[in-house]
C-alpha cells in the first residue's frame, strides 16, 4: 500500500503542473497588474517606476518563462512577488492554510457522517416518513444558497447562546484574540466554539448531496444477491447491514466525496466571509481584488494540492472498505 | 373488479398504436407527479420573470417615494430603502439569474457534448488528452476560478454565464463519453459507416441524439447549479452589478434584513429556493422518464 | 421559526417606530434606571453614559479596517481606524472632545499660551511627570521632531525618481508645522517654545487633535541622525511599517494579529490622572459591518462604531442591555469630482451635473431612513452649529435636482443631446463617468445609483465601480475616480483642514483642483488672528469653490455607536478621533 501510495503521489505531479499551469494562465489573462499600477496615479508614474514594477512582478517575460521563473522559484520555497511591496505571501499563506484546512476537514467529517447516517437510514426505512423529509431536506439544502444558510445558522446560534445564558457558538473569528485563562483546554474549546457553526454551514450543503447517494448506493447494494444470500445464510441483521452492505456501499460515496473537495474549497471562501474568517478564502478574494496574480496562483496551488491528496485518501480507502482491491 | 378489468381491455385497445420515442419519453414523466407540479410552478416562475415586468406599473430601476415600505397592496413585495419596488426588482433579478443559468446549461452541455462525443468517437490518444483535460478541469475549484474570472466581467450577464459553463462542461463531456462509448460499437452506427457517412455526421447524427436523455438531465441541473453560483458570486461582489440586479445580488443586499425587514430577505431568496428546487424535481422526473431501468427499487 | 413569523408580523410596527423616532436621538434597548446610557448624548456630549468604573473586564472595540501602516501623519496611513488605535498610544497637546472642541489634554499639558503675536509665540510646559513607557520622559525632541518631519523642508517629499518613495516624508499635512521658524526647549526639555515666521490661527492643531507626538528616542533607533533627511525619512518610513511597542497614553499595545485584533493592556508607566481599568481593550477588526450587529449581541464584541444603516440600527436597537446614539459629527459626503478627467474639465457641465443631483431624495432614501433632521450641507468648511457655519450650496441651485435648469445651462453652453446622449460643443460624446464607492457600504451604493439615474436625465452615462476593502486611500491618491463618494473627517480646525483640500498643493485636494484665488484666500484665513476675520475670509473662498462645482457636500454623516450597558464612559465623538477619545475611563459600571 505504501508503494502505491508513494506510486500515486508520483504521477500526481505532473497533474498538479498542468493544473497550475493552467491556473498561471487563467490568472495571468484575468488581469494585468502592470496596466493596473501604470494607472494607479495620477500624474502616472514614470516609465522608469512602471519598468521595475513589471520587472519585480517578472511582467517583461514571456508568459512561459514567467511560468518557469514561478515554478524554480516554489522549490526555494518562494511563492512569487505580491503586487503589494509589503506582501509576503508566503508568509501570509501557511497560517490562513491552515485555518482553512482545519475548516474543510471538519466539514468534510461531518457532512460524511451525517450522510452515512441519514443514507443508510432511509434506504432501510425507505418510504418512511424519515426517508420522505431526509429528501426534502435534502433538496431544499441543496436549493439554498449557501450564505444564506450561514445567516440563518447564526441567528440560531445566538438564540442557543441566549438561552444558555453563555456563549457557546461564536460568530466572528476563528478564535477569541486572546482568552482570560490561557490554558491549553480553555483555548480548545475556545477554537471549537468558534468552529462549530461555520463548520455547520459548510457541511450542510455537501451533507444534502452525499446522503441522496449514500440512500442509493445503499438500496442498490441491500437488493443484491450477496446481501440476499448472507440474509438466507442466516447472519444477524447487524451484521449483514454493517459488515457487507455499509462497506460495499461507502465506495460511492467515497469517491463522490473526494471529487467533491475542490467545491468545498471554493465554498469555504464564502463560510469565510460571512463568520469573518482570517482563513485561505479571504486570502483568495484579497489577491482577486488587488489582481495580486501569484497569490492567486498560490492558492489554486494549495486547493489542487489538497484535491488531489483527499483523491490519494479516496483511493487508499477503497482498499480498506473492498477487499478484492488491493494495491502493491 | 369489472370496472378495472374494463378498463385494461380499453387501455390495451389503445396502446395497439405505435409510440415514438418521445411520446413514450413525455408519457413516462407525467406519471411523475411532482415533476409535472414542478414544471408548472417553474413555467410560472419564468412567466412571471419575463412577463410580469411588462405588466407591472413599477420599473425596476425607478425610485419611487415609498421608502422601505412592507408588503402592501401597492408593493406587493414591499420595497427597498430607496424606494425601489421589490416586486419588480425580484422580476428582474428573476429574469437575470433564469437569463444566466440557461445560457451556462446550453453553453456548458454544448461544449461537453461535442468534447465527451470526440473523445468517446476516436478513443485512444485523443481522448487521454481530451479526457485528462477535461479531469483537471474538474479539479478546479469553480467558486474560486469563476471569481478569478468574474472579477473581469463587470457584471455581463452572459459573461459571467460562459464563466460557469467554462468550468461545468466538463461533467457533461463525461456522461457523453460515456455513452458513446458503450454506442460506437453498436451495428447501426456500423452501418451508418458501411454508408460511407463521416465521422462529424456520424458524431452529431447517429451518437449525440441517443445520449440526449442523461445530457438534458444533466442540463436541466446544470441551470439549479448555475443558479446558485451565481448568487455565489455575487455575494463574493463578482456577479451582476447595480443599478441592473439578479437574486444573488438582492438577497445578498438584504442580508442583514433578515430580521428587520425580512420582505428583502424571504422574497429573493425564496424564488432561488423555488426555482433550484423545481429544477431539481424535473431532472429527477426526467431521469426516470429517460431511463425506465432506473425504476425505483422495492424491497 | 415560530419566533421569526411573530417578528415578521410585528415588523411594519417597529418600522413606523423606527421612522418616529427622532434624529439626534438615542435610547436604551433595556431602560437602565441608574443612567440614560448614550440617550441624552445630544444634550451633554461630553459627560453624558458616564459613571464610576470597577476594576477589571475587557472591552472589544471594532474597527473597519485592517491597519496597513502605522505613522498617523503619513498621507498614506491617515485612515480613521488607525487613529482610533493611535489615539491610545500617543499623546497629544490638545484632544477634540464630543462637543467637537479642542480640549488642553492636561494629563501631558501643564499649561499652553499664546505669550506674542509677533512673532506668534506658544510656550507649551510638559507636565514632569510625562513618559513614556520605557520611562524616557516626553520633551522638546518629541516637538522638533514633529516639526521636522511635518514642516515640508527638514524632510521633504520623497524625490520623483524615488520609485519606493521612501527617500522622504510624506507628511498628510504641513499646515501650520511650515510657519514654525524654531522650536527651543529648555528646564530639561519640559518647556518648549515655538516661534511662528508668521500667524498661524489654528496653532491648537498642531502637535496633538488626533495627530499625536511620536517619541523621538525611538526615532533616533529606526533613523539614527535626526538632523538628516535621510535619517528622518528612515524613522519616517520604520514608524510606518513597525506596530508600535512604546507608549505614551493609558494604554500599550500588547500584541497585534494582523487583520484581526489588537490587543491593548494598560500602560504600567501612564502618568494620567485617571489610570485604565479595563484587564484589556482589544480594537478588533470586522470587515464585513452587516457581522457588527450579532457580534455584539453575541458579546464577541462590547462597542460597534459602524456606518449606520437601516437594519442595522434597527437590529441593534433589538438587542438587550445595549445603549446606542446617532448623532452628527465633522464628518460628511460628498460627491467629488475628478479635475483630471478631461470631460470634466469644462465648469458649466459640472455645475449642470450638480444642480441635477437631488440632495433632498437623496438623504430621504439613505439616512433619513434612520434619522430625520439630516439636512442638505451647504459648506465645504463649517458644520451646522459652528460659529461661521453658511449655507453657500443651496442658493446656487447645486444639489437642488433641479433637472430643468441643468438642461438649460447646459444647453446655453452649447452641449447637444441634453436629455438622451450628450454631446459637448465639440460633438465630444460626455462620458461615460465611472462613480466610485467603497465596497460593501449600502448608502453609498444607492448614492451612486441616485447619482447615475439624475445624470441619465441629463444624457450622462454613468457606470458605478466598487472599491475594493482597504483601497480608498489608493484610489484617491491615484486619481481612479471621475467621480466619486466619500467621507471627510475633518478636525474642527476649519482653515486647517481647507488648506489640506481646497488648495491647489493640498494633501486632501485628490480632485486636483485649482484656483490661485482660493489658495490665496485660505492663505490669508490661515494667518488671521481672529477666528471671525478667518471664517468670513473662508467663506469668501468657499463661495468660489461652489461656484466651481469642484465638490458638493451632501450631509452631516450621522454615526452610530452602540455600546454594552455593562461599560460605562463611552461615549460617541463625531471627530477624527472617534470614540476612543477617553479610552483611560472606559470601564465596567461601578456600583453608582
Amino acid at each position: 500500500m505504501l508503494a502505491y501510495a508513494v506510486r500515486r503521489i508520483a504521477v500526481s505531479i505532473p497533474v498538479l503542473l498542468v493544473s497550475t499551469f493552467v491556473g498561471f494562465v487563467i490568472t495571468s489573462l484575468s488581469g494585468d497588474p502592470v496596466k493596473n499600477f501604470a494607472t494607479s496615479a495620477s500624474p502616472p508614474p514614470t516609465q522608469g517606476a512602471i519598468d521595475a514594477y513589471a520587472r519585480r512582478l517578472h511582467w517583461d517575460e514571456p508568459l512561459l518563462e514567467r511560468y518557469w521563473i514561478w515554478l524554480t522559484g516554489l522549490f526555494r520555497g518562494d511563492f512569487g512577488p505580491s503586487v503589494n511591496p509589503g506582501r509576503d505571501l508566503g508568509a501570509d499563506m501557511w497560517t490562513r492554510f491552515g485555518v482553512t484546512l482545519r475548516l474543510i476537514t471538519a466539514a468534510i467529517v461531518l457532512a460524511l457522517i451525517l450522510a452515512v447516517v441519514v443514507g443508510v437510514i432511509s434506504a432501510i426505512r425507505q418510504y418512511s416518513k424519515l426517508d420522505y423529509t431526509t429528501t426534502f431536506l435534502g433538496f431544499l439544502f441543496l436549493a439554498m444558497p449557501a450564505f444564506w444558510l450561514a445567516v440563518l445558522l447564526k441567528e440560531a446560534g445566538i438564540w442557543v447562546n441566549e438561552q444558555a445564558g453563555t456563549t457557546i457558538f461564536y460568530t466572528i473569528g476563528e478564535h477569541s484574540p486572546f482568552l482570560e485563562v490561557d490554558t491549553a483546554w480553555n483555548r480548545f474549546t475556545d477554537t471549537i466554539g468558534h468552529m462549530i457553526l461555520p463548520t455547520i454551514s459548510l457541511a450542510l450543503i455537501n451533507f444534502a448531496s452525499w446522503s441522496r447517494y449514500q440512500r442509493g448506493s445503499m438500496l442498490e447494494v441491500l437488493n443484491s444477491d450477496y446481501i440476499r444470500l448472507a440474509r438466507a445464510k442466516g447472519l444477524r441483521p447487524r451484521t449483514v447491514l454493517i459488515r457487507h452492505a455499509l462497506r460495499t456501499a461507502l465506495i460511492p460515496l467515497v469517491t463522490i466525496s473526494a471529487i467533491d473537495v475542490a467545491q468545498i474549497m471554493g465554498g469555504a471562501v464564502l463560510t469565510e466571509t460571512v463568520f469573518q474568517w482570517h482563513g485561505f478564502g479571504e486570502f483568495l478574494v484579497r489577491s482577486i481584488n488587488e489582481v495580486d496574480v501569484y497569490g492567486v496562483l498560490a492558492w489554486l496551488l494549495l486547493a489542487g494540492t489538497v484535491v488531489i491528496v483527499f483523491n490519494l485518501v479516496a483511493d487508499l480507502l477503497y482498499a480498506v472498505l473492498d477487499p478484492r482491491i488491493r494495491y502493491d | 373488479m369489472t370496472d378495472t378489468a374494463a378498463r385494461r381491455a380499453a387501455e390495451r385497445e389503445f396502446t395497439v398504436r405505435e409510440r415514438t420515442q418521445l411520446q413514450l419519453t413525455v408519457r413516462r414523466f407525467l406519471r411523475h407527479r411532482l415533476a409535472v407540479a414542478s414544471l408548472f410552478v417553474l413555467i410560472l416562475v419564468v412567466v412571471f420573470a419575463f412577463v410580469g415586468p411588462l405588466l407591472w406599473r413599477y420599473d425596476y430601476a425607478q425610485f419611487t417615494p415609498d421608502n422601505s415600505v412592507a408588503p402592501s397592496l401597492k408593493h406587493p413585495f414591499g420595497t427597498t430603502e430607496d424606494g425601489k419596488d421589490e416586486l419588480a426588482l425580484v422580476m428582474r433579478g428573476t429574469q437575470q439569474s433564469v437569463k444566466v443559468a440557461v445560457l451556462t446549461a446550453v453553453a456548458a452541455t454544448a461544449i461537453g457534448a461535442v468534447w465527451g462525443a470526440i473523445a468517446g468517437f476516436y478513443r485512444g490518444l485523443v481522448d487521454a488528452l481530451l479526457m485528462r483535460f477535461a479531469d483537471l478541469v474538474l479539479t478546479l475549484p469553480l467558486l474560486a476560478v469563476a471569481a478569478v474570472l468574474a472579477g473581469n466581467t463587470r457584471g455581463s450577464w452572459w459573461l459571467i454565464a460562459i464563466v460557469i459553463a467554462g468550468l461545468q462542461w466538463a461533467i457533461v463531456s463525461r456522461i457523453v463519453r460515456g455513452v458513446v462509448l458503450s454506442l460506437r460499437e453498436k451495428e447501426f452506427i456500423e452501418a451508418a459507416r458501411a454508408l460511407g457517412a463521416s465521422d462529424t455526421r456520424i458524431i452529431f447524427r447517429h451518437l449525440l441524439p441517443n445520449a440526449i436523455g442523461p445530457v438534458i438531465v444533466n442540463a436541466t441541473i446544470l441551470v439549479a447549479v448555475a443558479i446558485l453560483y451565481e448568487t455565489a458570486l455575487s455575494f463574493l461582489g463578482f456577479g451582476i452589478k447595480a443599478p441592473d440586479t439578479s437574486l444573488g445580488l438582492l438577497v445578498n443586499n438584504a442580508r442583514t434584513a433578515v430580521d428587520t425587514r425580512p420582505w428583502l430577505f424571504y422574497f429573493p431568496g425564496l424564488f432561488i429556493i423555488v426555482i433550484a428546487l423545481t429544477i431539481n424535481f424535473i431532472g429527477d422526473g426526467l431521469r426516470d422518464a429517460f431511463d425506465p431501468r432506473q425504476q425505483r427499487i422495492r424491497q | 421559526m415560530l419566533d421569526r413569523r411573530a417578528r415578521l408580523t410585528g415588523l411594519s410596527l417597529t418600522l413606523g417606530l423606527l421612522l418616529v423616532l427622532s434624529a439626534c436621538g438615542g435610547g436604551t434597548s433595556q431602560e437602565e434606571s441608574t443612567s440614560a446610557g448614550l440617550a441624552d448624548c445630544t444634550k451633554n456630549p461630553n459627560s453624558c453614559n458616564s459613571g464610576t468604573t470597577k476594576k477589571g473586564g475587557s472591552f472589544a472595540y471594532v474597527i473597519e479596517k485592517d491597519i496597513e501602516l502605522w505613522n498617523i501623519n503619513d498621507t498614506n496611513a491617515n485612515t480613521f481606524e488607525t487613529a482610533e488605535v493611535l489615539q491610545t498610544l500617543l499623546p497629544g497637546v490638545f484632544n477634540i472632545t464630543p462637543d467637537l472642541k479642542p480640549t488642553l489634554n492636561t494629563d501631558l499639558m501643564a499649561s499652553v499660551t499664546k505669550t506674542g503675536d509677533n512673532p506668534q509665540t506658544i510656550v507649551y510646559k510638559i507636565q514632569p511627570n510625562a513618559v513614556w513607557s520605557d520611562g524616557t520622559p516626553i520633551t522638546v525632541n518629541d516637538f522638533v521632531y514633529a516639526w521636522k518631519t511635518q514642516n515640508g523642508r527638514d524632510c521633504p517629499l520623497p524625490p520623483e525618481s524615488d520609485d519606493s518613495g521612501t527617500r522622504g516624508c510624506n507628511p498628510n499635512n504641513t499646515a501650520g508645522y511650515d510657519r514654525i521658524k524654531s522650536i527651543t526647549g529648555a528646564d530639561g526639555g519640559k518647556t518648549v517654545t515655538a516661534v511662528f515666521s508668521r500667524p498661524y490661527a489654528d496653532w491648537q492643531n498642531l502637535f496633538g487633535a488626533g495627530y499625536g507626538l511620536l517619541p523621538a528616542h525611538i526615532a533616533k533607533q529606526y533613523g539614527g541622525d535626526l538632523d538628516s533627511v535621510a535619517g528622518l525619512a528612515k524613522a519616517w518610513h520604520t514608524f510606518n511599517t513597525t506596530p508600535p511597542k512604546f507608549s505614551g497614553g493609558p494604554y500599550i499595545m500588547q500584541n497585534w494579529q494582523k487583520g484581526n485584533a489588537a490587543t491593548l493592556v494598560p500602560n504600567p508607566r501612564w502618568y494620567g490622572k485617571t489610570k485604565p481599568t479595563l484587564g484589556k481593550l482589544i480594537f478588533r477588526v470586522i470587515s464585513d459591518a452587516a457581522q457588527e450587529p450579532t457580534a455584539l449581541q453575541n458579546n464577541e464584541v462590547q462597542g460597534i462604531y459602524p456606518q449606520p444603516q437601516v437594519d442595522l440600527v434597527s437590529q441593534v436597537k433589538k438587542i438587550p442591555n445595549v445603549t446606542y446614539a446617532i448623532s452628527h459629527g465633522l464628518t460628511w459626503e460628498h460627491f467629488d469630482f475628478n479635475l483630471k478627467t478631461p470631460a470634466l474639465r469644462d465648469k458649466t457641465l459640472r455645475q449642470a451635473m450638480f444642480t441635477a443631483v437631488d440632495r433632498k431624495a437623496l438623504i430621504a432614501k439613505t439616512v433619513g431612513q434612520f434619522t430625520s433632521g439630516v439636512v442638505p450641507l451647504g459648506s465645504h468648511n463649517y458644520v451646522p452649529g459652528q460659529p461661521g457655519y453658511k449655507d453657500l450650496v443651496s442658493p446656487t441651485g447645486q444639489g437642488s435636482g433641479n433637472v430643468a435648469r441643468a438642461r438649460q445651462m447646459l444647453t446655453q453652453a452649447g452641449y447637444t443631446g441634453v436629455g438622451t446622449a450628450l454631446k459637448d460643443p465639440q460633438g465630444e460624446t460626455v462620458g461615460p463617468f465611472k462613480i466610485r464607492y467603497t465596497t460593501g457600504n449600502a448608502i453609498r451604493k444607492t448614492q451612486c445609483e441616485l447619482f447615475q439615474a439624475q445624470m441619465k436625465q441629463l444624457g450622462i452615462n454613468v457606470t458605478i465601480e466598487e472599491i475594493g476593502a482597504d483601497k480608498l486611500g489608493q484610489v484617491l491618491a491615484g486619481g481612479q475616480y471621475d467621480v466619486i463618494v466619500f467621507a471627510w473627517v475633518a478636525p474642527p480646525f476649519p482653515t486647517n483642514s481647507a488648506a489640506q483640500n481646497w488648495t491647489t498643493a493640498g494633501g486632501g485636494n485628490y480632485g486636483k483642483y485649482s484656483n490661485k484665488q482660493v489658495d490665496k484666500l485660505i492663505d490669508d484665513a490661515a494667518a488671521a488672528s481672529d477666528p471671525a476675520q478667518a471664517a468670513e475670509l473662508l467663506n469668501k473662498a468657499d463661495a468660489m469653490v461652489v461656484q466651481d462645482a469642484y465638490v458638493l457636500p451632501l450631509y452631516q454623516k450621522p454615526t452610530f455607536l452602540a455600546v454594552q450597558t455593562r461599560f460605562v464612559n463611552i461615549r460617541n465623538n463625531s471627530t477624527n478621533t472617534g470614540p476612543p477619545y477617553n479610552t483611560e475611563e472606559w470601564g465596567l459600571r461601578g456600583a453608582a
